[in-house]
């Protein structure tokens, strides 16, 4: 073993420590404001109770509705996903986690507490847009598993564009000019996967969700390997 | 270029159904090609500064910025001969056919690249932070260009390369094709070239005024 360097399982303990800790700094930090998931809730609520109103009772076609659920989500999750990192910057407290903390620990960090904020604000925005849109799911288990798939890819491309719009100044719109290219497949794929699932003549094709976990992995596995270029200065 | 254009409009014959208007295809796939050529350098160029050492490759990020300025042109042109070409065949301009989709997503790309690029003062940091924006696009790229066009129903004509991997077209149809996708090629390389010439000599100015101040 070379002098001063750490065994590898040591190296994975110090990596989960750091995590754990993180986490807890974390969700500490955003529960005492709950800045982010306020803004968030608050938009999807106006959102959904703005196109209600403006249907009027009127119900719309399973492929409108999913549309509209999905439009919801996305702007939704562009309004709280990049805070995680832009607070960082705005505090002053990110060169200090730099020099302290590995950028892997902080990537994996950072990816973990998006995951939780998109499984958060999923179930605000989910079944208040049912009770407001009037949907009726066909196949409840494809349709919790295309807005958890989908959901679950937003978070995680959007993790590392989190990072980067942090380092540009946290410009609001322009998390949302970059995310969107990258996150086309997964809207697309959950609108039609959502949109089945409301279809009364619908089919179920699993390989959608197979899609979007395959889709996540692989993103999650790119920003993993490109985080530390864009966070170390 | 002018031999390329007479073949196109003299030389090749009409297509069966479509007349004189099927032409377009020897601009429109040549141009549609280099858009995701241009794409694909301005990838590797983003990775090689990454990957290597500082001084080794500290032009490689703006070399990638000028290869994907020439790309959102071709795009753009992209974009209009294929619609031109849809309104002839298909009597709309567009109509979101899933090889439109992924050339808009390639345009959509290079505005996110552009506005990130424009949003970062540092030199330095607008050089890692693109280029990893770049490498994150490029990947999720074959999901459109190769996968969705095979998953949903396309009215587009097959690709160059289809899945019985045969070119389906006459043989100087064919002929004026391959000459049309080597002439732009060059035309872009050319391009790449004056482009990255121009930015040794604007470094050079810099250095210049600054060894004078």
């Amino acid at each position: 073993m070379i002098r001063g360097k750490k065994p590898c399982a040591a190296e994975a303990s110090d990596l989960v420590r750091d995590i754990i800790r993180n986490l807890q700094k974390d969700f500490r930090v955003e529960f005492r404001s709950r800045f982010a998931l306020n803004v968030s809730v608050a938009f999807a609520v106006i959102t959904t109770v703005a196109l209600s109103l403006a249907a009027g009772g009127v119900p719309f076609t399973p492929r409108v509705q999913s549309m509209l659920l999905w439009l919801i989500i996305f702007f939704s999750a562009m309004n709280g996903l990049s805070h995680i990192f832009v607070r960082e910057e705005d505090q002053g407290t990110s060169l200090f986690l730099r020099i302290s903390v590995s950028a892997d620990s902080i990537f994996a960090s950072k990816l973990i507490y998006n995951l939780v904020f998109m499984v958060l604000v999923l179930s605000v925005i989910t079944p208040l847009f049912m009770f407001f849109m009037q949907v009726t799911v066909r196949d409840v288990a494809y349709f919790t598993g295309s807005v958890a798939g989908g959901g679950l890819s937003i978070a995680a491309a959007t993790t590392i564009m989190a990072a980067m719009v942090a380092k540009a100044g946290g410009k609001g719109s322009l998390f949302t000019i970059l995310s969107f290219p990258v996150l086309l497949p997964v809207l697309w794929l959950s609108i039609l996967a959502t949109a089945s699932s409301f279809e009364p003549s619908g089919h179920t094709d699993y390989g959608t969700l197979v899609f979007l976990l395959a889709f996540s992995g692989f993103i999650t596995a790119i920003s993993f390997l490109l985080f530390r270029y864009v966070w170390q200065d | 270029m002018p031999v390329t254009i007479v073949m196109a409009f003299l030389w090749a014959p009409q297509a069966a159904l479509l007349g004189d208007a099927s032409r377009i295809l020897y601009f429109h796939v040549p141009i549609a090609w280099v858009s995701v050529l241009a794409f694909i350098v301005s990838g590797i160029l983003s990775i090689m500064h990454l990957s290597g050492s500082k001084r080794q490759n500290r032009d490689m990020d703006e070399k990638a910025y000028n290869s994907a300025a020439i790309g959102f042109a071709f795009t753009i042109m992209t974009v209009i001969t294929g619609s031109i070409w849809a309104k002839i065949s298909w009597g709309t301009f567009w109509n979101w056919d899933p090889r439109e989709t992924s050339i808009v997503i390639i345009l959509l790309i290079y505005i996110a690249y552009f506005s990130l690029q424009s949003s970062l003062p540092d030199n330095e940091k607008r050089g890692r932070i693109g280029s990893a924006y770049l490498i994150l696009a490029m990947v999720t790229l074959p999901f459109f260009v190769f996968l969705v066009p095979r998953l949903y129903p396309s009215l587009h004509p097959d690709p160059i390369i289809n899945a019985d991997q045969k070119i389906y077209l006459d043989g100087r149809m064919k002929g004026t094709l391959v000459v049309a996708i080597v002439t732009f090629s060059i035309l872009y390389c050319y391009l790449f070239d004056l482009m990255n010439r121009i930015l040794i000599l604007r470094k050079k100015i810099e250095e210049h005024f600054e060894t004078c101040d």
